[in-house]
Parts: C-alpha cells; structure tokens; sequence
C-alpha cells in the first residue's frame, strides 16, 4: 500500500506524518477481520527518549565540532537565503534535532541538510561560533555515512 | 556620636556585612538571628559554593561570621526574634524575644532588617512529585550532596540520566508570580559541579528562559561549550514515578514536539519567597509589604530605605538576590544607619 492510500480516511490526514500510520494490510482478531483501515494505528509523536549518537557523529569531524555551542536563537535561518526560499530547510532546527537526539525527526528531514549552498552566510552571524555551515557539512557526511538513524 | 547600638536583624550575607561594616566604624551592633547558627540562608542550606566563580561558600562568609563572632562591639543575639519597637530614629527601644521565653527591652539608635528568604516548598506544586515520588529533590537538598562529594539517588545509584528543571515556583500565577533571579545561574553551577563529579552523566536543563544576567553568562556558554549540558525549552507538565525511574512529561518547544522521557533524578530549581522571619519582622517593625509579600523600600530603586526613619532594608527581604548582590546591600544600609547615629551626636 503507498502511503497516500494509508489512513486516507483520517480527517485533516495531511497533519499526521506517513511513517506514524499503521495500517495492516491483513489482520483478523478473534476472528472479526480488521485489514486495512478497519486497523489503522497511528503512533503517537511523542518523544521517548534522546540518542546522541548522531551528534557524536558531527562532533568528531573538523567542521561539526562546535555543535554544542549551539543555543538555538536562529540567526543561522534568519540570515540563509535557501531557508527563505525553502521553508523545510532550517539549520537552527537541524541542529537542534541531531543535538537533542530526535532520531525521528532526523530520519524524516535527514535529506533537506543537502538544500545548504554553502555559502556561508550563516558562520559569519552566529554570534556563538557554531560554524553552521561547516556544522551542515559535517551532518551531510554524517547522515550519508550510515543508511538509518540507528 | 549616640552611643547607643544600631540593631541588625538576620545574621545572612546582608546582615553579616553591615553589622562587620558598623562594627569596623566603631558603632556597637546588636544582631539579633532566628536560628543557631550565624551565616543565613548559605550556611543553612549548606551551598557547596557560589555561582558564578564556584567560590567556596566558606571563603566568602567565614570570616564576616569569624569577625561578628569575636568582635567586641557586636553583640550576638541567637535564636531570638524582635516583637515590638516604640520610640523614633536615633531612640528606637526594642523588645528581643529568646526561643527560651526571655525577653530583653533594648535601646537601638537604628534598625537594619536583613530577614532574607525561604526556598519555596515544592510540595505545593503537585505536578513535580515532590515528596511523593524519590529521586525529586530540590536545588538545596543538590547543593548539600554536592557538598558531600556524593550524589545518589535514594537507592544508593548514582544518577545517569539528571533532569533540571527550572523556574519551580516562579514565573507561575499558580505558585509565585516573580523570577527569583539566582536559581537559573545555580542550576548551571550544580550542572557543571555534577558533570565534573560523574562524569558520565548525562544533564538535561529543561528551562522556560536562560536568565544567568551579567557575568553569570559564562556559566551558561561554559556548561554547553565545555561540559556538553543540553537545554530543552519548555515547561514540565507532570513527573512521574514509574517505580524505578522517574518520566518526565513535557514540550521541546523548540520543535513543537512532546517528551516523555526517563530519568535517574529530577532536581528542582526551587525559587525564593519571602520567609517566615521576613512576614514576622514586617508585623513587628509595621513595615509595608508589596503585593508579593517582600518588604517594600519606599522607592522601589533604592532598596534600604524602609519609609520609615532610621529602619533600613538589605538583602533578600526586599526582594530576591544573589549572594553579592545581598553583601553590597548590607554595606549600603550600615551606611545609612552610620550616617544616622552620627547626626544623632549633632542633635544631642
């Protein structure tokens, strides 16, 4: 099933991410037949736990290093001229996720660190040195590297 | 000059410093103390040390305790509490109140309240735990096990995973509805005291603002840059005890998403109030108090002046404050009341 067609009858469906429906394709309880979207499941968004492998990642390359100087006030997004043009890419955020470990969220928007043009803008206003545009350098090696988060 | 001493009630920072300022003037002090011990909220509460310098508590107020214990021109009153005052400025007679009963009527020239505060009691807030689950402490119970070298949960574990969480009993109309100014830059420095004493601890700040003002800002920079403390902004809605660690419920609001996440240990930046000696001085001395129950200076920019002559105000009393900033505040009304006795001698 693609995933379109899953939970396609869930009101306001568009707010809910793919990957948190649930829908079997064949499933039978007690003998009463739940396949499709008689079992639709969706996974709640909730965050359960942090994993800062990703970041240990980012940290141990020459560019990515100062990832944890990060206090996420967003002048990295506010200046980046692709971030104005294209709203689902966002340093500050990324930075965010891969610091705080939110594998999830990682996973869904991993492809959007390749939007970054590099040109830099972002190091010279970072009033905390982070470097974001060496930081998402580091994270596209770091994300290409390994097929999943975990 | 009057010959009569000035009386300094609270024997904190504030009431440490002017009584030792008067005292080194040469005026005779009486300073009055609730409790046993000298040395005020710091000493009580036994702070390993003070932010932002990790200066050991005992290199900044041993020898202002050193000094009012042996100094012949002050008089220390403990476990006592003034009830009543009549007279004017420059002729104020007061009545001390022992623990034990006894009471002495005394001749004052001048009044310095420095009464200080409480921590707020978490208890009051049910959605912490506080009381209920183990493992939920408060920033002044940290400080005491950090003072100890040992940090351990309940069981004897040491803590892996360790959640701050700030502003308890602040910025809340539920509870206080003032910032306590200090508990942000306290966090930090026990964050990084227990980074440096576990070192494989993993330390989650969950804030609502990061307000460590003025030079205190290092601390913050030095938690993240050298110690790898993260920050999660939001407010916690509830924790709680699964029976082995404990879940803490809340928001990063740094990307609209939820937590529910275990830890070890919840510490609480319990925020600071006005404390009981504070709300019995004001009855006593008929002092004015603002809308949060902290005394209130005439001005509120000029803390030491009561509103009534020749009563002056230091310290947390007034309003929350750190540790230097109390001292400073000490100094400034033993000047005030320095200045008094010594007009007094003009006018006799």
């Amino acid at each position: 099933m693609s995933d379109e067609e899953k939970g396609k009858h869930i009101v306001e469906r568009k707010y809910v991410d793919d990957s948190r429906i649930i829908e079997p394709e064949k499933l039978e309880i007690g003998g009463i037949d739940v396949s499709g979207h008689w079992g639709t499941l969706v996974l709640p968004r909730t965050i359960e736990d942090f994993d800062n492998s990703m970041l240990k990642k980012v940290k141990s390359m020459p560019r990515g290093k100062n990832i944890e100087k990060c206090w996420q006030c967003g002048n990295c997004t506010a200046i980046c001229p692709v971030a104005h043009a294209h709203p689902e890419f966002n340093p500050r955020y990324l930075i965010h996720i891969v610091k705080m470990g939110y594998s999830a969220e990682v996973e869904k928007l991993k492809d959007t660190v390749y939007f970054c043009s590099g040109c830099g803008l972002c190091s010279s206003v970072c009033p905390k040195g982070v470097d974001p545009q060496g930081v998402m350098i580091a994270m596209s090696i770091a994300f290409k590297s390994k097929k999943g988060y975990r | 000059m009057s010959s009569l001493p000035v009386l300094v009630i609270g024997a904190g920072p504030a009431g440490l410093r002017a009584a030792t300022d008067l005292a080194e003037l040469n005026i005779p002090v009486v300073l009055v103390e609730r409790r046993k011990e000298l040395g005020g909220a710091p000493i009580r509460w036994k702070y390993h040390s003070l932010a932002p310098d990790f200066t050991p508590t005992e290199e900044v107020l041993g020898p202002m305790i050193k000094f009012c214990k042996n100094s012949s021109n002050i008089e220390v009153i403990e476990e006592a509490v003034v009830e009543g005052y009549g007279g004017s400025a420059g002729d104020f007679s007061v009545k001390i109140r022992k623990i034990n009963g006894e009471v002495q009527d005394r001749k004052v020239a001048a009044i310095i309240v420095a009464t200080g505060f409480e921590h707020f009691d978490a208890t009051v807030d049910p959605r912490y735990s506080y009381g209920k689950a183990p493992n939920v402490i408060g920033i002044n119970e940290l400080e005491v096990m950090i003072s100890e070298g040992k940090v351990v949960g309940h069981d004897g574990k040491i803590p892996k995973r360790v959640a701050f969480i700030f502003c308890v009993g602040s910025r809340d109309r539920s509870t206080n509805p003032w910032c306590c100014t200090v508990c942000c830059g306290v966090s930090i420095k026990q964050a990084i005291e227990l980074k440096q004493l576990l070192n494989d601890v993993q330390i989650y700040m969950i804030y609502m603002d990061i307000r460590t003002i003025g030079l205190w800002e290092k601390l913050y920079w030095d938690s993240m840059e050298k110690y790898g403390i993260n920050y999660i902004r939001g407010r916690v809605g509830e924790v709680f005890y699964t029976g082995e660690k404990l879940l803490v419920k809340g928001e990063d609001t740094l990307v609209r998403g939820p937590f529910e996440v275990l830890f070890d240990m919840v510490v609480l930046a319990v925020g600071i109030e006005p404390g009981e000696g504070t709300k019995q001085v004001a009855s006593a001395l008929k002092l004015k108090v603002n809308e949060f129950g902290f005394l209130a200076p005439k001005i509120p920019n000029i803390h030491f002046d009561s509103g009534k002559e020749g009563i002056f105000l230091a310290g947390t009393c007034v309003a929350p404050m750190s540790v230097e900033e109390s001292i400073a505040e000490g100094s400034a009304a033993a000047m005030q009341a320095a200045k008094l006795v010594s007009r007094t001698k003009i006018i006799v």
